[in-house]
């Protein structure tokens, strides 16, 4: 596989996961997902910090000025995709509440 | 018109431009989103070039000779020669021996064909200060210097993609001012659309399918115009850019053109390159020894790279000179770190020094609208922007007739059956035309005399066809009810995209699992896939519509049994 593959499919998961966790950070939007109420700080803070992420990755797998471009137009993709997801399956977005995990992390009830 | 706050102000001009200008951006759209795959449009439509791209051929051995037998277009030296001939200097030199000002051959790392094109010298010219050139256009196989039948079509480069720019209207230049002012009104109504939002961001996700059509269709068309915001304001802006200072703002051809010639010259002495013709003659040297040159130099400055653009000025004089561009698939701006040589020797006159802050930002702008680079995942992530700029037009006009029919259907108006009939014809419509033209071009014999233009007569026979159909079809809207052309249009474009692919099967052979698992061919794969996926999308519109379109019979069924009628 080539350096910029290697690098573009974790760029394309973490924007996915940071548009996934800044829409359940609406209270509106966990709600199609999850019962409570969201910490609505933290996951706007994990979205932030993949979006960062999302962007280093796009950085190491091109040149700056071809990186900012691919980020940008992830955000436009996934973003997209998130917005359909919760209006067909938002099911599938239950894996980024992380209340399957002992610790509750991102929800109050 | 009063107004009484800006966010009403706002909402008009979004409304009434977004309307007038939508129906001309959503064929810039769509079709911009196509000319991201032109030239594997173009493999497609012409299966004598489904081969890989190549390099640029030897001059040498190969591109000096495909030159030497090129005469100049006829339709062009019958019309521009009376134009540029001054009759009192001497005879008019026949066609076949206008003599070659300049060559250039033009590649990119998507192109299996080699463009090429010369301009001709007008001997005794009118006006001698002038460039009178007179062309000659070309195609060829670069592995054998086999010319492109001339009748055949580039469907993707040749016809999408400058609809996607001037309309394919060029009396005048008339398109390239309509979608101009397209684009400028379009950053307005980018604008006033994020001004009368205001939700932006807590709505940035929002899309309730299950409220009614019209909030639903509301929320997408916000979800789609929000989400690719950045995409569609820079490229609305880049594609202005481009053309600002040939067709929008042309003052160095007009008001300064003195300046503008005098600056030219000026340029030439500063930079080496001559801006003249010096009368005497010189033979070509060797401009494959150049290519290589160019190509060490690159390498040493940590760029190495292919020839993307190569051109020979004051071709066979003393003041000859070979310019050769680096192909730029590896970055975002369009610069070709130009290489000159002198003609007759080889001798290197000069190197585009680096362009300044301002010149960067410009090239970086062009370049990411034209996008040379070779990046495929990115020129899919460029395709779904487009797409979602189509989303949003055509969510715009289906949201201004939903929430107005029922109120013209009282007041008896026509106002929201226009508007829904063109509408059809720019979502559905276009998209007919589009496939129609891939159908005819697969059914029509390659052999059939001036084919393309068949092709382009086909296109926009099929797009008036579907605009008298929506037409036609119209009168429900006028109730207050849908237009029935939307799910027939859906059905034709399922039947025309599975034709499509049939017939690039039958015709060529090529099908999808040939050009995918046992000889892959992504270029034609990728064609023949997205046609399908068409199918698919219209097949869930068609049930869609079909769906809501019973739910609401049923519903009038229901209240008229209920008032006893």
């Amino acid at each position: 596989m080539e350096n910029e593959t290697i690098w573009l499919i974790p760029a394309i998961i973490l924007m996915a996961m940071a548009m996934g966790w800044l829409a359940l950070a609406k209270p509106v939007h966990w709600k199609q997902v999850e019962a409570g109420k969201p910490i609505s700080i933290r996951l706007q803070t994990m979205g932030i910090v993949t979006l960062i992420l999302s962007a280093i990755c796009c950085l190491r797998a091109d040149h700056a000025s071809m990186a900012i471009l691919v980020w940008f137009m992830l955000i436009a993709a996934t973003a997209f995709s998130v917005g359909m997801i919760l209006s067909t399956k938002p099911s599938w977005l239950k894996c980024l509440t992380l209340t399957w995990l002992p610790l509750r992390i991102f929800s109050k009830h | 018109m009063k107004f009484t706050n800006t966010r009403q102000a706002m909402a008009w001009l979004h409304t009434w431009l977004g309307l007038i200008l939508g129906f001309v951006l959503m064929v810039c759209f769509f079709f911009g989103s196509l000319s991201v795959f032109d030239r594997e449009i173009d493999r497609w439509a012409i299966p004598d070039t489904r081969f890989d791209p190549q390099p640029m051929p030897s001059f040498d051995n190969l591109l000096i000779d495909v030159f030497e037998r090129t005469e100049a277009d006829i339709d062009e030296y019958n019309l521009m020669m009376p134009i540029y001939h001054n009759p009192a200097a001497g005879e008019m030199t026949p066609r076949s021996e206008l003599p070659a000002d300049e060559y250039w051959a033009y590649t990119t790392h998507r192109d299996p064909v080699l463009r090429m094109g010369i301009g001709f010298r007008v001997p005794h010219p009118i006006k001698e200060d002038e460039h009178n050139h007179i062309h000659g256009n070309m195609t060829i196989d670069p592995r054998t210097g086999v010319n492109i039948p001339n009748g055949s079509l580039k469907i993707g480069s040749d016809w999408f993609y400058p609809l996607h720019y001037s309309l394919n209207l060029n009396w005048n230049n008339i398109g390239f001012y309509i979608v101009g002012i397209a684009a400028f009104f379009m950053l307005v109504a980018l604008i006033s659309g994020i001004w009368i939002h205001r939700k932006i961001f807590r709505e940035f996700f929002t899309f309730r399918k299950e409220k009614s059509s019209r909030r639903a269709t509301l929320d997408l068309h916000n979800m789609s115009g929000v989400v690719a915001l950045p995409f569609h304001f820079f490229f609305a802006l880049t594609g202005l850019i481009i053309f600002a200072a040939f067709y929008y703002l042309p003052v160095t051809n007009t008001m300064l053109k003195p300046l503008h010639n005098m600056h030219e010259a000026i340029e030439a002495k500063a930079t080496g390159l001559p801006h003249e013709r010096s009368g005497i003659n010189a033979p070509l040297a060797s401009v494959d020894q150049m290519v290589e040159e160019a190509k060490s130099r690159w390498a040493a400055r940590d760029m190495a790279g292919d020839v993307g653009f190569l051109m020979v000025h004051h071709v066979g004089d003393a003041n000859s000179y070979v310019s050769i561009y680096r192909a730029g698939s590896d970055r975002v701006s369009l610069v070709g770190e130009g290489i000159h040589f002198k003609a007759s020797t080889g001798e290197v006159l000069r190197e585009d020094p680096p362009h300044s802050t301002a010149e960067g930002i410009a090239e970086f702008l062009t370049g990411l609208h034209l996008q040379h680079f070779e990046h495929w995942f990115l020129r899919w992530l460029y395709v779904l922007g487009g797409l979602l700029g189509c989303v949003c037009i055509a969510t715009g006009f289906i949201f201004f007739t939903e929430k107005r029919k029922q109120q013209h259907a009282k007041n008896n108006s026509q106002g929201s059956r226009i508007v829904d009939s063109f509408a059809v014809t720019t979502v559905t419509g276009i998209v007919i035309a589009a496939v129609g033209m891939l159908v005819a071009n697969r059914l029509l014999s390659s052999d059939l005399t001036n084919k393309g233009e068949w092709e382009k007569w086909i296109f926009c026979i099929a797009l008036f066809l579907t605009f008298l159909h929506a037409t036609v079809r119209s009168a429900p809207v006028a109730r207050g009810e849908k237009n029935p052309a939307w799910q027939e249009q859906c059905l034709l474009l399922i039947v025309l995209s599975v034709v499509a692919v049939i017939a690039n099967w039958i015709t060529t052979g090529d099908h999808l699992i040939k050009t995918i698992i046992t000889e892959p061919y992504w270029a034609v794969a990728g064609v023949d896939l997205s046609l399908l996926a068409l199918a698919l999308v219209c097949w869930k519109a068609f049930l869609h519509l079909r769906r809501n379109s019973e739910t609401l019979t049923t519903s009038v069924s229901n209240a008229e049994a209920a008032y006893g009628k």
